[in-house]
């Protein structure tokens, strides 16, 4: 009996919150109430090993401690539920200015709640059944260990099941969807994907980001790792280069966008120097001609980016066991030859950090085109991201904007899924 | 001819000036340790022989050849560092063999140096590991094969044990000992302990603030010390140092300890003038004083007892002699009770002295 109480009660947890999500999503439609009835449930079973052990004992509870954890758990969740309620809002005026916050964290809160309470419930019966367990069985460990540190957690939690993971799931659920100004729940299949894949601007936006990306992963992984190994020559003013290269990193891509349109304007920027230089027939205009404008966009992302890359790389060079160097040496190795052999593969760690960098920055590329082009000439510099504003805020069609992003969201998934089994996954096989 | 010639070498970082006008002379096939304190500029030293520091004035000669501004691949030397330096990503054979392929050297040449070199040091076994799967002194060894495989005349060695605990250091000191009598390679070895540089050198440089204040084998060093900060580095437990006064007793002289005197007859000088008179520190080593119950005139000192400190073997036993302390190392089974009063004999064949002033060796 008590061990078919302790699997219903596992499943039932396990179901809500599946319930839970789905119905955050918009799945369930009308049954929203199912996760509360998987969780009854859940209390359900507690009730059945609470009349096992002939009720429960409270005083002499070996558990009691945890159990008021849960409950300190549950009151904030419930406090951060409270947070999103009108009344409490206009109460403690100070909410109100992240109401949207409190609005999306509401329901988890509630949720939450309820939940650590029927944990709370179910450490007090064990407490009752094992007064003395030697050893804790899989529910109760689950439940105790590191309790203050899953209750400091909780806000953390719900922010990021909230906002991360549960507003990603909402998008991609609303890409199947005709949503045209409003979000709408009625699913259409695939329509939309065919729509944006047989849309050119999509196209363009997709070589574009190919482009970008592989030329600005490219030139500023090798560009600043240059510049570091520079740097990292015990030069004289290194603290001056360094605050100049990272300079740009400081300006809005707004500002570097337009400092950059400026630059490669004809008629008064680079080309306009050049020329005035004696070079007459000299043309670099990137940004007025669609073969290239791409490039004008790259050039402008480096000069903002390379900078704090730099910086990254020289941290990592300045992590070198000095002594590695001087054996080097004494070995005879040349200079570049000890960076490519030696020290690049020991900055492995760092490399991927830039990477990642580098990598977030690309798929996001957004504001500096508008800066500089406005995805002109023509379409020939559209980039996903922009696709995506466009069409969510400009185009009222939210349904393609979702199809776009969610596509963007893959694009992703398909890098980082191999490498994250290669670098967490094949360690362990070894 | 000597193997390494430094004729006066200085090195400045910045205006810090870190070694100052430093000679050494080192013999082909020899073994000298730096010994001194961190910071007294031994690193610096070996970084200059090695090139890996360019010289501020000064000549280095490596088997009569002027190297003071040739590279570090070109002056004939291996080294061995604290830190161990190994290229981390590479095999412990690509460690042995990195420096070899880049010189180009013929395939079977580099297979045959790198399977001598670790069947001396007992690494065959560990050529396909990384370094991270190895052990300290495991590691060490492969650090010491890289140096070994360049063929090199001079072995530089920059604190190589310091890193290993108490009991791996004790082998790998006696490995790089068998290494010297098989290999009869100059060796330069750092060291901050003195065991080590007693252990093993042939001869002893130590130095402080970038001066060498004494370079002789390790027994002079021991028994002779040059000067007071020589004397109270070197031993463990460190040498006793008592203030007083030379004075004239009869026709012979003698130290004057608080009202108290010895004879110095016995007393080795090194041409210093003991009639002189005047303060003077006598530095005498635990196991050099013995406690006596009886007093002999001029031969002996009174002291109170104070406590004991066993250490195994021995123990060693501290007294108080007026307001100065000295310990005494005597056999673990002798007892003396704390406040009484016994007698010292002093070895003065074995003492040192030294003035007060200029701390030298009289
Ligand atoms: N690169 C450097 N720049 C400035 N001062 C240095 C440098 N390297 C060493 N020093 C100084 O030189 C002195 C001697 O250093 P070192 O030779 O490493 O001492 P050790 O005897 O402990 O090996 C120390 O006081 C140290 O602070
Ligand atoms: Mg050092």
């Amino acid at each position: 009996m008590r061990s078919l109480a302790e699997r219903v009660y596992v499943w039932a947890i396990l179901l809500s919150g599946v319930a839970f999500a789905a119905s955050r999503i918009g799945l369930l439609g009308d049954a929203g109430w199912l996760h509360w009835l998987f969780l009854a449930a859940a209390l359900g079973a507690v009730a059945v090993l609470a009349v096992e052990a002939n009720g429960l004992k409270f005083g002499d509870n070996r558990l009691r401690r945890y159990a008021l954890g849960w409950i300190i758990a549950a009151a904030v969740a419930l406090v951060l539920w409270a947070f999103g309620q009108k009344q409490v809002q206009e109460a403690l005026p100070f909410l109100t200015a992240q109401r949207r916050i409190w609005g999306a964290l509401e329901p988890f809160g509630l949720y939450l709640a309820g939940l650590f309470l029927t944990f709370m419930a179910s450490l007090l019966v064990i407490g009752t059944l094992d007064p003395i367990a030697d050893r804790p069985r899989p529910i109760e460990r689950t439940l105790i260990r590191r309790l203050p540190a899953k209750v400091a957690a909780v806000p953390m939690v719900m922010v990021a099941l909230g906002i991360f993971v549960g507003a990603t799931l909402w998008t991609v659920y609303h890409s199947f969807t005709s949503s045209k100004l409003l979000p709408k729940s009625d699913f259409v299949g695939f329509d939309q994907y065919e729509r944006l894949w047989a849309t050119n601007r999509w196209i363009i936006s997709i070589e574009n980001l190919a482009i970008y990306g592989v030329c600005s992963l490219t030139f500023s992984l090798i560009i600043g790792f240059c510049l570091a190994a520079l740097l990292d020559q015990k030069i004289r003013f290194e603290n001056t280069f360094r605050t100049i290269f990272l300079y740009p990193f400081a300006l809005s891509f707004i500002v570097t966008g337009l400092v950059w349109q400026w630059l490669l304007t004809p008629e008064f920027g680079i080309q306009k120097i050049v020329r005035d230089l004696g070079w007459t027939n000299f043309t670099f205009d990137p940004l007025f001609n669609a073969d290239i404008v791409i490039y004008g966009i790259l050039i402008a992302g480096l000069w903002q980016g390379t900078g704090l890359i730099m910086v990254i790389m020289l941290a990592g060079l300045r992590g070198i066991d000095q002594e590695i160097w001087k054996a080097s040496r004494v070995d005879g190795i040349p200079m570049w030859k000890t960076y490519l052999f030696v020290v690049i593969p020991m900055m492995r760690p760092v490399f991927i950090t830039a990477l990642v960098l580098i990598a977030s920055g690309i798929v996001r590329v957004y504001d500096l085109v508008v800066a500089q082009t406005s995805g002109g000439p023509g379409l020939a510099s559209e980039v996903p991201a922009k696709y995506v504003y466009d069409y969510m805020f400009g185009g009222q069609n939210l349904g393609q904007g979702f199809a776009a992003s969610t596509m963007m969201l893959l694009t992703v998934l398909v890098v980082l899924i191999p490498w994250a089994y290669l670098e967490f996954g094949g360690r362990k096989r070894v | 001819m000597s193997s390494i010639s430094i004729r006066e070498l200085k090195l400045n970082f910045g205006s810090v000036e870190v070694l100052k006008q430093l000679d050494l002379e080192i013999e082909d096939g020899e073994f000298l340790v730096l010994l001194g304190p961190s910071g007294c500029g031994k690193s610096t030293l070996l970084n200059c022989i090695a090139g890996l520091l360019d010289a501020t004035d000064g000549q280095i000669f490596i088997k009569g050849r002027n190297v003071t501004w040739e590279e570090p691949k070109d002056r004939g030397i291996g080294m061995v560092f604290q830190s161990y330096a190994l290229y981390p990503q590479m095999s412990v054979k690509g460690n042995l063999s990195f420096g070899l392929r880049n010189q180009r050297m013929a395939r079977d040449e580099i297979e045959q140096r790198v399977s001598r070199a670790a069947e001396m040091l007992q690494i065959e076994a560990l050529l396909d590991r990384k370094p991270a799967a190895l052990s300290g002194g495991q590691r060490q060894r492969v650090a010491i094969g890289r140096a070994l495989v360049r063929d090199a005349d001079v072995f530089l060695f920059d604190e190589p044990l310091s890193n290993l605990d108490a009991k791996l250091r004790s082998e790998l000191r006696v490995e790089i000992k068998r290494l010297h009598a098989r290999l009869a390679n100059t060796m330069v070895y750092v060291t901050h302990d003195q065991i080590e540089a007693l252990t093993l050198a042939d001869r002893i440089a130590v130095m402080r603030h970038g001066i060498i204040q004494q370079l002789a084998d390790p027994h002079t060093i021991y028994d002779r010390p040059a000067n007071r900060f020589v004397a109270g580095f070197i031993g463990s437990p460190s040498m006793n140092f008592l203030d007083g006064n030379l004075v004239r007793n009869g026709s012979a002289a003698a130290f004057d300890l608080a009202g108290q005197r010895i004879s110095v007859d016995g007393y080795r000088a090194n041409g210093g003038d003991l009639n002189g008179g005047g303060t003077a520190v006598l530095g005498v080593r635990p196991e050099h004083v013995t406690i006596q119950a009886q007093s002999r005139p001029d031969q002996t000192i009174e002291a109170t007892v104070d406590i004991e400190e066993p250490m195994g073997a021995d123990s060693l036993q501290w007294l108080r002699v007026g307001d100065q302390q000295l310990s005494v190392r005597k056999r673990a089974d002798v007892q003396h009770e704390p406040g009484s009063t016994v007698h010292l004999d002093f070895d003065l064949a074995k003492a040192s002295l030294f003035d007060a002033n200029s701390e030298q060796r009289l």
